[in-house]
């Protein structure tokens, strides 16, 4: 089925053979890891860095769902309290820090945006385990070519995707919200999802 | 979900949005146990969409935020435990012998807090772990329970939608249990379609309403697809059956001509 260069899940789209891989470099992820051993150890004055290196970060996410100023704060308190509580969740292979917590500070949000019960402890996101974007230089490029491919995606594209990612509905949520066909969401999202890679790739 | 080998891009990331149904979950993960490229796949798809998350624009932290957190940090410092087991035999020896004793209670009872402690956290990650399976088994016998009911069913109507007379002809099989609005759907021999169409299933209401898209779908090397369980909804009398060749996305109406029909049976 694989071999089907009709079925949207065909190797060439999958890149098995062309990993996405990044440099791993002992730059800024070193330093977290040398900071949430701090931490480990009850270090108040590392806890403190590790919030000036990634808080805009967490904040903005979780703004960015929330877009409330105050609850986004909330969601920023709790991901990186969880981080004082418990650095050695974020000390196992979990690839770069920034982004593990922009996931989880995504996921926290959009938690409260339903306003459910935490989907996933910590410990239940998976991420990065292969793929790393470590140092500064490099991640900032990947984040300027995912926010060039979401400008010039077609808008129906670009609006399911975003209702997905942060407003957290699912295809059928997102079909009964715009009135489009069930198919057609997932058309949309998996053509939105193959045009970043194909940015990222480049 | 699945094309009958993998699962489709656009599912995976609903799972990694933590969007998926209990039951698509469970069933993703079973899949995940038996295909490491469709877990590769999640794994670096989940990457991608942290690099979403990422590209957020950036404002600056409320005002007094960063105080607020030390406060809170300060406020609640860490209990580390094996810090101070440590730290213990580094401390001054003291003269008295009954000055020891207490000392020696306190580290032993500390002691025995870590180790209860890790113990305690070894058997929650287990309690948890063999949740998730049983709520996973749960899922998939629910599913495979639903599957077998719409199959078994006396009142599920068996559909044969058959084309003219191209050879190899195209053939699909449709089984549609109207109470539940349950409908399993195997083509073969379909012919290959260019990258900007799809194949779509309809359901022909028969109180004469407008057709209801059933699912899309493309057959695989073989010729072969199928359609389990689409969202349908619950009570709708079919009339007939039908596959439409429609733009890569689906349509909302079905668009001439008719590939394949098949008209359904009295319950």
């Amino acid at each position: 089925m694989t071999d089907n260069p009709l079925n949207p899940m065909a190797a060439v789209n999958r890149s098995f053979d062309k990993p996405q891989e990044f440099s791993v470099a002992k730059g800024e992820g070193h330093e977290d890891e040398v900071l949430l051993r701090r931490v480990s150890n009850g270090d108040q004055q590392a806890m403190a860095e590790i919030f000036d290196r990634h808080g805009r970060l967490v904040y903005s996410v979780a703004l960015r769902v929330l877009g409330d100023t105050g609850h986004a704060e909330d969601v920023l308190q709790e991901v990186f309290f969880k981080v004082w509580r418990e650095p050695q969740t974020f000390l196992k292979d979990r690839g770069p820090l920034a982004a593990w917590l922009a996931v989880v500070a995504r996921n926290r949000a959009i938690d409260a945006l339903r306003r459910r019960k935490p989907s996933d402890s910590v410990e239940d996101v998976v991420l990065i385990s292969r793929t790393n974007i470590a140092t500064e230089v490099e991640r900032d490029t990947l984040i300027d070519k995912i926010r060039g491919a979401m400008k010039v995606l077609p808008p129906e594209q670009k609006l399911s995707m975003e209702l997905a990612y942060f407003e957290g509905l699912s295809h059928s949520e997102i079909a009964a919200k715009t009135g489009d066909p069930l198919g057609t969401v997932k058309t949309r999202i998996r053509s939105a999802l193959l045009s970043l890679r194909k940015a990222l790739e480049a | 979900m699945t094309d009958g080998t993998h699962i489709a891009l656009e599912d995976l990331a609903q799972f990694a949005m933590h969007s998926a149904s209990e039951q698509e979950a469970a069933a993703i993960e079973a899949h995940f146990e038996q295909c490491p490229l469709c877990r590769a796949e999640f794994e670096k798809l989940s990457t991608e969409l942290a690099m979403v998350a990422m590209s957020v624009d950036q404002h600056p932290l409320p005002a007094g935020a960063r105080e607020r957190f030390i406060d809170r940090i300060k406020a609640a410092p860490k209990t580390n435990s094996q810090s101070s087991v440590l730290a213990m035999p580094q401390q001054k020896e003291r003269a008295a012998f009954t000055a020891w004793i207490p000392w020696a209670l306190a580290a032993a009872l500390a002691l025995l807090a870590v180790t209860m402690g890790v113990r305690i956290n070894s058997l929650n990650r287990e309690m948890r772990n063999q949740s998730r399976q049983i709520a996973e088994f749960a899922a998939t016998e629910s599913r495979a329970q639903q599957v077998l009911d719409v199959l078994t069913a006396r009142e599920s109507q068996h559909i044969v939608l058959t084309a003219g007379k191209a050879a190899p002809v195209p053939t699909a099989r449709a089984v549609y249990l109207p109470s539940r609005g349950g409908l399993i759907f195997q083509a073969s021999n379909m012919g290959p379609l260019p990258e900007s169409k799809t194949y779509e299933l309809w359901v022909i209401p028969a109180d004469g309403s407008a057709p209801i898209p059933a699912g899309l779908f493309r057959p695989d090397a073989s010729g072969s697809a199928s359609i389990v369980l689409p969202p349908l909804p619950p009570g709708v009398a079919a009339k007939a059956f039908g596959v439409t060749i429609e733009r890569a996305e689906g349509s909302s109406t079905p668009t001439a001509p008719i590939i394949l029909a098949g008209a359904a049976s009295a319950s």
